[in-house]
Order: structure tokens, then C-alpha cells, then sequence
């Protein structure tokens, strides 16, 4: 989708650098480095340039020394092979690569976890108790009249949310968007998105976020028009949470914005719980309806593989030959602490930035070559990322619309997926 | 070339009036054909005398892939921990009883003969996530139906009172950028109105923003479908969903139709009266006298079976409204991208339960009432009804009255009481479960190539060893080839293969592009060039299934 033939610069792209997924992106593919010249946030224009790099000197590497790719997948192969229990870790990657590292853990007996797990494993759990009511992202543009974040301010997990959700210019129902009311619940947060284009300021409820159970309890109470003990819950006036509340029953279509990393962890299914409880009170007699906030490094496109191949979310073992899924066993970092882990394989082709742990059992890299070790591993291997240098499909934060990546320019390195299935090949030839 | 040969099988071709003769079939190259040639050798003979013959089944309603599946795994670990698929040397690891992996999905069709199965409820804007499902689920070709009829697009023509050309070229449009084979509407404008905060949508209630009614909605599409020539008629999952007295909803549905093709689609939940104490019964028989004078109408039963399952339904507004009924009680209800919805809800059907009982009943009297196989297909809308899994029990209860009977009495007593089962002697024959499952689905999606074993067919094949017990001969086949591929002998895998995608390219005027472009631009969150998907990326989408492209003859 070139402007013209001679154009250099490719528009609508979609953009796999965190969950929102704008696919409005112009980049231009003619330099050393992808620079994005339009649509683009901080976290796009410095990505694409970082990992969009057309040319690499990096090669695989066996313990530090160069190797060719069939080498070091044979190497990678080996050490999965003498493995009882190897772990998963990393799993930024798209559709493609999730495909392929599910080929490959089920072969090895291991257990996948995605670097944003340690909450996504809790909001998983939180739909296996009780479910939900939620929206996706062009419901919010077109119909939200009041927009309640909960302990997020939404642009620091996804920066054009009010950009592209909120202060739009038309909706296509009765609404102005200007005219819609914009609340932050909990303190700390980068409340300056909220303002509307007229400037009206957002209403900010400011409070120390390890409280916000007893917020959201509040909430639930006044929605539910039952009593609250006291006349300023967490030094607010309760006038201010009566407003609230009953601006939530006026409402037509409220939106509950909130993101599992906001939360303190061990309050994450408490918080996500009391959501629910108010989102489905409110349902009883208007619209409301949750947006979770995810996706960011492929989580959720890693997520969605796992769980409509096997049936399981990840933390699943396969250790056994079928998937056994148990969350509070089978998180990776607990199993590399206590030593039930023997290998380490490190999957990311989206994300440069966060570097595996560094651990003592053998460790295999399959990394864009922009990312920095700490260690030098057994095997690395490095890879294109998708959306950049190869096709590819993401998927966004409400679980519904995947976007299709575009390769942009050329790489002589493989792609993370088919380097996993190249692994599990060697495998099987290896076990056979 | 190398020809396979299947000697002395009891053929049952329904699609080509062949009942229970025995014959020779030949294979090559992945097709039957009538007899080798020349330069042809048999490479493999399989002795099949006495053996039962049919076409590869095809399942034309299954909830098999997209985003609402995905959350019913998601939401059921409980469900999956009981029903394990082990790794093999061939098969890779999955799980799942209700709401099973793509994996497991796949192995257990092909091992149960099945050798095609349709997503009925494919969200455009799912669309892509859709196809990936079904492009992980080995062994079946696949295909789904678009869902539209509470897509602000539509509507927003419907309200501005655009031709039916404009919606016929907006229609063929939308099966081109989904790659899907049919168009379904889901409680017609109703996904629509909920968000509105409407609660109910009758036929001719008006949606409380546009002004458009369900019976609108049904004759637009109904009539788009059948001018672009598309083979499928409009598939309806009718208003008023489970509702006490939605009988005359549903008839009425057929008539919005005006003698179009139109397919009523899980038509048992939409085949309630309010006789009796409870205000619940059984009007089977007047669905049934519909559909048999009917000629233009057909339905398939969404059959429910005792025990647990989910209910995974576009129609966000009954499933918001059954949440409270759910089993284990938790559920996700969402409205999507100015699109459609969705809601999931675990559900258990107990016999004892005597709304439940009086559905089990309903379905059955419905699969015997109608006269004619042709146009009433077996499936319990999986897994709304039951589990696919559950299909060769269902047509032991359709082939065998004494069992039913048995089971029959085993019912909550009020049920069976208000129900005239026990009066209907009616056996299906294998001739007519091969045209319910086999010949008719493939006419009906319009495959001309499936569904059959005339020369020039794919060689989807099925040997079954004949059983008195239809469940036990029903559930696993000795043989079933895929494409010519002998894919699962005595009901296990032997060799793991990926179907195609059906799609069907219908022409229409690109021009209605000028008016989409915009509308994606002005309200949509993604742009329209991303939401097309083009045949190379469908093909990507499957994980490299082939796209089996249909055209489509004009009639409009």
C-alpha cells in the first residue's frame, strides 16, 4: 500500500509495539533504520528504528562462537532433548511465532509463559470465576459517553488511546465526543490525555493505588444503593463518589477501562472481580461494559494460540504428553528459583528491551539481534520481527480484531516461528 | 498413476440415488474416478466387502473457531481437565470436552468421519482470528458464514433506504473480505439494539436507533444472498432465542424471507409454545408442518443432549439475558466493534430438568416430523445443544425407536408427558442419516465436489464396519480418506493432513468501496485495507490451508 510506485514511504501499517495496534502508520523504508513519518507515538517511531534494521552482522552463536543456523538449532535441539522440564519464557511474538512455539513446547515437554503473564495468568482467572461484560475499541469511539479508568491513565500502556477512542471528531450515534466525561480513578497517574479538546479537565479521584479494593467497593455499594460507612471514603467527600456513582447509572454507555499491570498483583483478582461486580450491576438497568487493556509484546496473540490449539491459557505443562494447566505451579520464574526447571529458551521477536533472566540452567536465545545479554546462552539465534521484516498477524487488545503485518523491508534472518519448528524437526529426527 | 481401490463396500451415494449397492470406487490423484486407465496401476486395494460406504460427513454448523470459542476455552479449564488428547508420534497434545483445542477439534472429526465442518457464526471483524482456528484444526476443510444484520454499515443503509443493489454489492463485498461461504444473520438487529440497551427485539419491533426491523433485515439479506447467486441461503438464527411461545416468531421469520431460500438455523430453540401448566411445550409439529409445505425453507435442529456443554452465540442480548441461568454461573457478554457481539455461558442440560427434557424431546420430534432429509440437517450446534462429539448417539436415538424410547422414559415425567415422542414410530434410514450429513449440507453450501462418491468427487470417503448399534458404528469408522489420503483407520489417526477453505467470490460492483473506505476512516478503529483479507493472506491465516474458491451465478 504504497502511495505511488516510487514512493518509499508504505501507509496504513499496523504497528505490533504495544496492544492497541494502530494500523494508521506511514513508515518510510528507505533508510538504514524504519522511521515512521506519520501516526506514529514515541514507542513506534523508536521501534521501528530500533528493530527494523534492514542489514545485521549477527549470526548464531553456540556458547559464543559463530555457528550457522542449522548448527545452532541442532545444538538448541540437543539441549531440549536432554531436558526433563524446560521452560518458555519471553514469547513476545505474533501469530506466526506462537504457532511455532507451540509446536515446539509440546515437543519438548516444557511450559510457556509470556514475560506479561504474571498478570495475564490473573486476569484469565478472574474470567474463569466469574466472566464479564466488555467492549472493544470502536464501541468505545462511537458510543462511550462516560469513560471511568480504573488505576490507569490507558496512554502509559497504550499512548494514542485518547487520540484515536476518545477525542475523535464524530461519532456515528447522538454523541459529542468532546461532551463525554472522562474519570481517573487513583492517584499518580498522567491525567493530561483527559482534558477535552474544549478544555474541560477530567475528574481525578486521588488516592494511594494499594487502596483501590476499597474504592471499588465503594462504587459497588453506591451503585447498588447500599449504605457507605463514613462521609469521605479515602479523604474524598462521599458527595463526590455519590456523583459518581449515579453518573455511571445515568449514563447510556459507560466504559470501565483498567489493565491487570496497574495492580498491585496480589490484589489484581480482587480489583478485576470488583469490575465485574460493578459493570454487571450497572447492566441491570443502562449499558456498561469493561476494556481491558492488553496485548502489549504479543501477549495476548501468544495467549490466543495457546489456548485454541491446546484448550489451556499458558502455564500448561507438557511435560507429561497432554497439557496439564496449573498457573500457581507452573510459573517460570518460580520453576527456574526452586531448580524444577532444567533449560531456559528465551522466544521474543517484538520485544528488544527485556533481556532473559539470568539463570544457571543451559539457556537458548531466539531474540531480534537489538537485544542486549547479560549473559552470553548456550545458543542464540537471531531473528526478524514481524510487521517489519516479515508478514505476520497480531492480535489487539480486546481479543477481537487481529491485525495483518506487513514485511516492509527485507532480512536475511529467519523468523522466530520457523526457527522453533526447524528446533522441534531436529527433535523428532533426533527422538525417531 | 497409482490408483487406490476400495473393493466390495456397500455404497450408500444418496447425491447420486446409489443405495446400498455394492461397487467398486477407484481413487486417483486425490479424486474418485471410474475405472483406471491404461496407464494406471492400483498401488493399494482395501478389502471392504459387507462394509458401509459414504461420502467424508460435513458438519454445516459448528462453532469451531473465532474470538467467542476462544473464550469458552479460556473460561473452562474445568471442562478441558477430563477430556486429554495425549502426543503421538503424529498428533500433537490438546484438550477439551465442550469447548475442545483446534487440535483435538480436528483429530476427533476426522476419527468420527467427518471430513468438513462450517463456523456458522463468523464476525467479520473476527474474521481473521476465525480462519486461523480453523486453519489449526487438521484434518477438515472448512468455511464459515459472515455474520451481518447488526453491523452499523447495514443498518445505516437499511435507515437511508439504499437499494438492494447497494446492500447486494455491500453483501458480496463483505464475503470477499471475510473468504466465507454464506451469510448469517443473528437475532436480526438485535446485537444492534442491546446496545441501545433495548432487552428484546420482536419481528417487528423497531430498533430503538434506526428504525429498522428484524423482518426488514431478514428480506434484505435473504434477497442479497440469492440475487449474488451465492448457493447458501441466508442462515437465521431467528429473534426470541429460547423464548416461551417463539414459534410464531419463527414462522413469521420464514415468511420475511417471502419465499427466498432462507435456513433456519438451530431451529429446536426457536420451536416453543406456552400450553401447559408451566406456560412451556413442545411446537414441533407446527415447525414441522412449516418446513414441509415450505419448499424454500430448510433448518437444522441444534439438538440438545443431557450433560454439560457451553453455549457460544453471537446473540449477546439472550445470552446477557440467560447469563443467570448459567452452569458453573459465570459468563462473557460482549458488544463488538460496531459489528456484532457475543456471549458465552456454561450450560448444563439435566433430564430431570423439565425445560430441559421437554428441548431434548422438542429437537427429536422435529428431526421426525419433517418429511424431508434434504432440508433439515443433524447438528446440535455445537456446542450449544451438545458436543459434536455427541453425534453418533443422536443418530442412534434417530435410527433406533426402541432405544429412544427407552431413553424416552427415562425423562422428567411432566416432559414426556407433554411430549408425542413416544407416538412417533419414524427410523431414519442409513440412506437418509447419509443425506442429512452428507449429500444434503454439500448441496445446500453449494460444494459440488463433496458430499458424494460420483467420479470427479473428492475422495472424502467413509468405511463403517455395520453395526446394529448405530452409536458404536457411527463413532468410529474403519477408514476414512481425506482427499484420497487414508487419514484415520479403526477410528485413529494415521496420517495428519490440512484441509481447504471454502469461499465463495461472488461478483459486485467495487465502486461500493467508496462508501466503506470513509465509513472505516470516520468510525472504525481499524482501516478498511486491513480489514479485507486477500486469498495469499487467507492461505497465511490457515497456516497454509488452500483456498477453494466458488464462483457464484448471478440471479439478481
Amino acid at each position: 500500500m504504497t502511495d505511488e510506485a516510487t514512493s518509499t514511504v508504505v501507509t496504513e501499517v499496523a504497528c505490533p509495539l504495544c496492544g492497541h495496534a494502530c494500523d494508521d502508520l506511514s513508515v518510510d523504508t528507505a533508510g538504514a533504520a524504519l522511521a515512521v513519518v506519520a501516526h506514529g507515538c514515541d514507542r513506534a517511531v523508536s521501534g521501528f528504528a530500533r528493530l527494523g534494521a534492514g542489514s545485521t552482522a549477527a549470526t548464531p552463536r553456540i556458547a559464543g562462537a559463530p555457528a550457522t543456523l542449522d548448527e545452532a538449532c541442532a545444538e538448541a535441539a540437543r539441549l531440549l532433548a536432554a531436558s526433563a522440564q524446560p521452560v518458555f519464557g519471553g514469547m513476545a511474538l505474533d501469530v506466526s511465532g506462537a504457532r511455532g512455539a507451540m509446536d515446539l513446547v509440546d515437543r519438548a515437554g516444557g511450559v510457556i509463559d509470556h514475560m506479561n503473564n504474571e498478570f495475564g495468568w490473573r486476569a484469565s482467572r478472574a474470567v474463569q470465576d466469574g466472566g464479564g461484560i466488555n467492549t472493544t475499541l470502536a464501541e468505545v469511539k462511537n458510543r462511550a459517553d462516560l469513560i471511568l479508568l480504573v488505576g490507569t491513565d490507558a496512554v502509559s500502556a497504550q499512548p494514542r488511546f485518547f487520540e484515536r477512542c476518545v477525542w475523535v471528531k464524530e461519532t456515528m450515534f447522538d454523541l459529542q465526543p468532546a461532551s463525554r466525561r472522562i474519570v481517573y480513578l487513583g492517584g499518580g497517574l498522567d491525567t493530561q490525555p483527559g482534558h477535552s479538546p474544549d478544555g474541560r479537565a477530567p475528574d481525578v479521584f486521588d488516592f494511594e493505588p494499594g487502596r483501590m479494593p476499597e474504592a471499588l467497593s465503594v462504587l459497588n455499594a453506591l451503585a447498588a444503593q447500599q449504605p457507605v460507612a463514613g462521609d469521605a471514603p479515602l479523604g474524598i467527600a462521599l458527595a463526590r463518589w455519590q456523583a459518581l456513582a449515579d453518573a455511571l447509572l445515568g449514563a447510556k454507555y459507560s466504559v470501565v477501562v483498567w489493565t491487570g499491570p496497574a495492580f498491585e498483583v496480589s490484589q489484581l483478582d480482587l480489583n478485576v472481580g470488583a469490575i465485574v461486580s460493578l459493570v454487571r450491576r450497572l447492566n441491570v438497568t443502562t449499558r456498561c461494559n469493561s476494556l481491558p487493556l492488553a496485548g502489549n509484546d504479543g501477549d495476548l496473540s501468544m495467549g490466543a494460540v495457546h489456548t485454541w490449539q491446546t484448550g489451556y491459557p499458558m502455564r500448561t505443562s507438557y511435560a507429561s504428553g497432554a497439557p496439564k494447566f496449573d498457573p500457581l505451579h507452573n510459573g517460570i520464574d518460580r520453576l527456574l528459583a526452586t531448580g524444577e526447571a532444567d533449560a531456559l529458551v528465551w522466544m521474543s521477536s517484538l520485544n528488544d528491551l527485556q533481556a532473559p533472566p539470568v539463570t544457571d540452567v543451559p539457556t537458548i536465545v531466539i531474540a531480534p539481534p537489538s537485544l542486549k545479554l547479560a549473559a552470553e546462552p548456550q545458543v542464540y539465534i537471531p531473528v526478524a520481527t514481524p510487521g517489519m521484516h516479515h508478514t505476520g498477524h497480531f492480535v489487539r487488545t480486546d481479543k477481537v480484531v487481529t491485525l495483518p503485518l506487513q514485511a516492509l523491508r527485507r532480512s536475511a534472518l529467519p523468523a522466530a516461528g520457523e526457527v522453533a519448528v526447524v528446533i522441534a524437526t531436529r527433535m523428532k529426527e533426533m527422538q525417531s | 498413476m497409482s490408483v487406490i481401490k476400495l473393493t466390495g463396500g456397500r455404497v450408500i451415494d444418496p447425491a447420486n440415488g446409489v443405495d446400498d449397492q455394492v461397487r467398486d470406487l477407484y481413487i486417483r490423484d486425490g479424486r474418485l474416478i471410474a475405472a483406471p486407465d491404461a496407464n494406471d496401476r492400483i498401488s493399494a486395494e482395501y478389502n471392504i466387502s459387507g462394509r458401509i460406504v459414504m461420502s467424508g460427513a460435513i458438519d454445516m454448523h459448528s462453532h469451531i473457531g473465532g474470538g467467542k470459542v476462544n473464550i469458552a476455552r479460556e473460561m473452562l479449564p474445568e471442562d478441558h481437565r477430563g477430556d486429554p488428547v495425549e502426543r503421538t508420534e503424529l498428533t500433537r497434545s490438546s484438550c477439551g470436552h465442550a469447548a475442545p483445542g483446534t487440535l483435538a477439534a480436528g483429530y476427533r472429526y476426522a476419527e468420527m468421519g467427518y471430513t468438513a465442518a462450517f463456523e456458522p457464526a463468523l464476525l467479520p471483524v473476527n474474521a481473521r482470528q476465525a480462519h486461523m482456528e480453523m486453519g489449526d484444526t487438521p484434518m477438515l476443510d472448512t468455511g464459515g458464514y459472515a455474520m451481518l444484520g447488526s453491523d452499523d454499515f447495514l443498518l445505516r443503509m437499511l435507515a437511508a433506504k439504499e437499494d438492494q443493489q447497494a446492500i447486494n454489492d455491500y453483501v458480496a463485498w463483505t464475503l470477499h473480505a471475510t473468504q466465507t461461504v454464506g451469510i448469517k444473520v443473528v437475532n436480526p438487529g438485535a446485537i444492534s439494539a442491546f446496545k441501545f440497551n433495548q432487552r428484546k427485539l420482536d419481528l417487528d419491533e423497531q430498533n430503538a436507533f434506526y428504525g429498522i426491523t428484524p423482518r426488514e433485515i431478514v428480506k434484505v439479506l435473504s434477497r442479497a444472498v440469492h440475487d449474488l447467486g451465492v448457493a447458501k441461503p441466508l442462515h437465521v438464527h431467528a429473534s426470541n432465542l429460547g423464548v416461551p411461545g417463539n414459534v410464531d416468531t419463527t414462522l413469521g421469520t420464514m415468511d420475511a424471507a417471502e419465499g427466498l431460500p432462507v435456513h433456519l438455523t438451530h431451529i429446536q430453540f426457536h420451536s416453543y409454545g406456552t400450553e401447559g401448566e408451566r406456560k412451556f411445550s413442545s411446537a414441533a409439529a407446527r415447525i414441522a408442518e412449516a418446513i414441509n409445505q415450505k419448499k424454500n425453507v430448510s433448518a437444522d435442529v441444534g439438538q440438545i443432549l443431557f450433560g454439560q456443554t457451553v453455549t457460544a452465540s453471537g446473540d449477546n442480548m439472550v445470552q446477557y439475558r440467560n447469563a443467570g441461568h448459567g452452569s458453573p454461573k459465570k459468563s462473557v457478554i460482549m458488544d463488538i466493534e460496531c459489528d456484532a457481539g457475543c456471549g458465552v455461558v456454561p450450560f448444563k442440560y439435566k433430564d430431570q430438568n423439565f425445560v430441559n427434557a421437554l428441548q431434548w424431546a422438542i429437537g427429536l420430534e422435529i428431526f421426525l416430523m419433517v418429511d424431508d432429509p434434504w432440508r433439515i440437517f443433524l447438528t446440535t450446534d455445537h456446542p450449544n445443544g451438545a458436543p459434536f462429539t455427541t453425534y453418533p448417539h443422536l443418530i442412534k436415538l434417530l435410527m433406533d425407536r426402541s432405544f429412544r424410547n427407552a431413553m424416552l422414559d427415562t425423562i422428567n415425567p411432566d416432559a414426556r408427558a407433554m411430549s408425542n415422542l413416544a407416538g412417533l414410530d419414524r427410523e431414519y434410514s442409513l440412506y437418509e442419516i447419509a443425506i442429512m450429513t452428507r449429500a444434503g449440507p454439500a448441496k445446500l453450501i453449494g460444494l459440488a465436489d463433496r458430499g458424494h462418491l460420483a467420479p470427479g468427487a473428492a475422495a472424502d470417503i467413509v468405511v463403517y464396519k455395520e453395526d446394529a448399534d448405530r452409536e458404536r458404528m457411527f463413532e468410529k469408522p474403519e477408514l476414512v480418506f481425506k482427499d484420497g489420503e487414508l487419514v484415520v483407520r479403526d477410528g485413529r489417526i494415521v496420517k495428519v493432513v490440512r484441509g481447504g477453505t471454502h469461499a465463495v467470490k461472488p461478483e459486485f460492483d467495487i465502486g461500493i468501496e467508496k462508501k466503506i473506505k470513509p465509513y472505516f476512516e470516520r468510525f472504525h478503529s481499524v482501516r478498511m485495507n486491513n480489514f479485507k483479507i486477500s486469498d495469499d493472506e487467507l492461505c497465511e491465516c490457515g497456516g497454509g490451508s488452500k483456498l477453494i474458491a466458488h464462483a457464484c451465478r448471478k440471479r439478481g
